[in-house]
């Protein structure tokens, strides 16, 4: 009996619906939401996410309440108060001068992790919008190339060496000398990008119905470009914080009344035989930083990327 | 019988060249020759390379004439123009481009496809008129109002395609460039595509430039053909003149090569292969020459004498 109703109930006849034939029945498309989604599905990038995060917020905030300053040493005539072993008042112990290298590692953070966001920041505006015109006009490549060339051309140490016996050394000197150059590589590496995907088909398109260029670049081009920018950040700003580093070992960053990475590991160097943890302490911040930017940038890169949307 | 109409777009004696870094320039198109009447189908067929695409591209202003011009409604359009000449063209003559899947941005909702000649232009008067143009133009090409949000990879290719022939009709065009809008199209839904375009061209009066490779396609719907063979037009006829009194070598064996449904007349066919270089040049440069009112092919006078004679033998036959 029971048999026999299951079969009745089979199926039954529908009508043609032309508006069944058309309709997706798939849930609506959030292009963010999808990147976003994507993103978190990896628990190993979010843990390092939340690591970098936390990191960046305590060397942002952690200098205001230490007040480390580089130029005052109150312990410098007391020989007990130097070269001290982490303790529970020293967490990272003392350096030379019987500072807390606890709050001069994380003042120095600060400061190259400033240095290295604005820097990005600066090179890539001006780099992308250079950079998408530049792919457009052929007019302007022909000169263009000639200016990258010899801009890209410029040794950075020479420069880094000139613009700071002309300018001084400090923070602003030293982002100058940071983006004077480096914002044509930006910009020469958009305009490869946007000469790729410029005369495909659907700029064609938006050219017959009389679309300007700029809304092309805004609207077609750069929306399409957003997982290799991200890729692209997340390879400089790491790069940026060694660039800090380096200029400031070799005595041309930000000076020695401002704390930084480099300048902490450079000091602390001559320290490697007898007190080592005072040069692995600051090198250790430094690669966790680099390292998990570097995590989370191509992580989100690869998240920006639609083809990686399920 | 078609001088009496309207002359829409006419090409006059147009040369697209390309520079590939030789030292010769490569010449795409040769003097091209044609009129497209308002209102007809006009077809370009040819084998891949033939230099179809790049004519309509040139029409479309995408590839620039080296010589030659041509005259939409009597008026030059190409070569410099002035800004709000340009505008007017680009709103009378739009395209549908070959493939769906390249042809629509991906990162814009079909809103934003549909809307971006009304942005360009501001045809609309608020917000409201415009969501109801864009409405009107899913409806016209049997999409829905709810596909507004979506983005072009939800959608099948034959979807696709209706979106861009949306997005071509929402700016009113006279007339309308078609670059093989099926070829890329999966043989189940290539006859709802065409359908579509020849419902909306009686709806709309629009005129169609329909360039393709397909011949069986051509045939169902255009009324007049050219035929294109390396960058040069050998014949121009009504499409029932054409495949009936097919007179230049290359039309003789473009139409030998269209399949044939039935095994029977396949087994039989004899293929004829068509080669430019065997071919007996002998005599002076050949044009492009009327032998019919409304049938032109391209020959000099000793070629014309022989096709004269094939011609009457053909029509004698019926």
């Amino acid at each position: 009996m029971e048999n026999n109703n299951k079969e009745k109930d089979l199926f039954s006849f529908a009508d043609f619906d032309e508006y069944q034939s058309e309709h997706i029945a798939a849930p609506r498309y959030s292009y963010w939401k999808s990147v976003w989604r994507t993103f978190f599905k990896d628990k190993f990038t979010v843990g390092v996410a939340i690591l970098l995060i936390f990191i960046i917020s305590f060397a942002m905030i952690q200098p205001i309440f230490s007040g480390y300053d580089p130029m005052i040493a109150p312990n410098i005539n007391n020989a007990a108060m130097k070269f001290q072993s982490p303790s529970s008042a020293y967490w990272f112990g003392t350096d030379n001068i019987g500072n807390s290298v606890f709050d001069a590692v994380w003042a120095g953070a600060k400061n190259s992790i400033l240095v290295a966001l604005i820097c990005t920041a600066i090179n890539m505006v001006i780099g992308i919008i250079v950079g998408s015109i530049w792919g457009f006009s052929k007019k302007m490549d022909k000169w263009m190339i000639e200016i990258y060339n010899v801009l890209s051309n410029v040794p950075f140490l020479l420069l880094a060496i000139i613009l700071s016996y002309i300018l001084g050394s400090g923070f602003k000197p030293l982002i100058f000398t940071m983006t004077v150059t480096e914002w044509v590589f930006v910009a020469y590496f958009i305009r490869t990008q946007v000469m790729i995907i410029r005369d495909r088909e659907y700029n064609l398109a938006s050219k017959c119905l009389g679309t300007s260029t700029w809304t092309m670049i805004t609207k077609n081009i750069l929306p399409y470009l957003i997982s290799v920018i991200m890729t692209y950040i997340a390879r400089i700003i790491p790069s940026y914080i060694s660039y800090e580093v380096f200029l400031s070992y070799m005595g041309l960053g930000l000076g020695s009344s401002i704390a930084s990475l480099g300048k902490i590991i450079s000091q602390y160097t001559s320290f490697m035989k007898g007190y080592p943890h005072l040069f692995w302490i600051p090198v250790s911040v430094l690669a966790t930083i680099s390292i998990s930017l570097y995590i989370v940038g191509q992580k989100l890169a690869d998240a920006a990327d639609p083809r990686t949307h399920r | 019988m078609s001088n009496n109409k309207e002359v829409l777009l006419s090409v006059k004696g147009a040369d697209v060249a390309f520079d590939n870094g030789g030292k010769k320039l490569f010449r795409a198109v040769k003097n091209a020759n044609f009129d497209i009447y308002r209102g007809e189908t006009f077809s370009l067929v040819g084998e891949s390379g033939s230099g179809k695409t790049t004519i309509g591209r040139a029409i479309m202003r995408i590839n620039e004439l080296s010589k030659g011009e041509i005259l939409f409604k009597g008026k030059r359009i190409s070569g410099r123009i002035s800004k709000e000449e340009d505008r007017d063209v680009i709103r009378s003559i739009q395209m549908i481009f070959q493939d769906p899947a390249a042809s629509l941005n991906e990162r814009a909702t079909i809103e934003y496809c549909i809307s971006e000649g009304l942005y360009n232009f501001h045809l609309y008067k608020d917000e409201a008129d415009r969501i109801e143009k864009v409405d009107k133009a899913l409806k016209d090409v049997g999409l829905l109002p709810e596909h507004k949000s979506r983005y072009p990879h939800e959608f099948s290719g034959g979807q696709r395609q209706r979106v861009g022939i949306a997005r071509a009709m929402i700016m009113e065009p006279e007339l309308i460039v078609a670059d093989e809008p099926i070829s890329a199209l999966d043989v189940s839904i290539r006859a709802q595509v065409l359908n579509l375009m020849n419902k909306l061209k009686e709806e709309k009066g629009l005129t169609y430039l329909f360039i393709a490779h397909d011949l069986s396609v051509v045939r169902f719907i255009s009324d007049r053909i050219a035929v294109i063979h390396l960058g040069r037009i050998v014949e121009i006829a009504e499409t029932e003149t054409l495949f009936k009194y097919p007179l230049h070598p290359y039309t003789i064996s473009l139409l030998s090569a269209v399949p044939m449904p039935d095994p029977r007349i396949e087994k039989k066919k004899e293929l004829i292969v068509y080669d430019e270089s065997k071919r007996d040049h002998s005599g002076e440069k050949p044009i492009l020459q009327e032998i019919r009112p409304g049938h032109f092919v391209f020959a000099n006078d000793r070629e014309m004498k022989e096709y004269e004679a094939k011609l009457q033998e053909m029509e004698a036959r019926g």
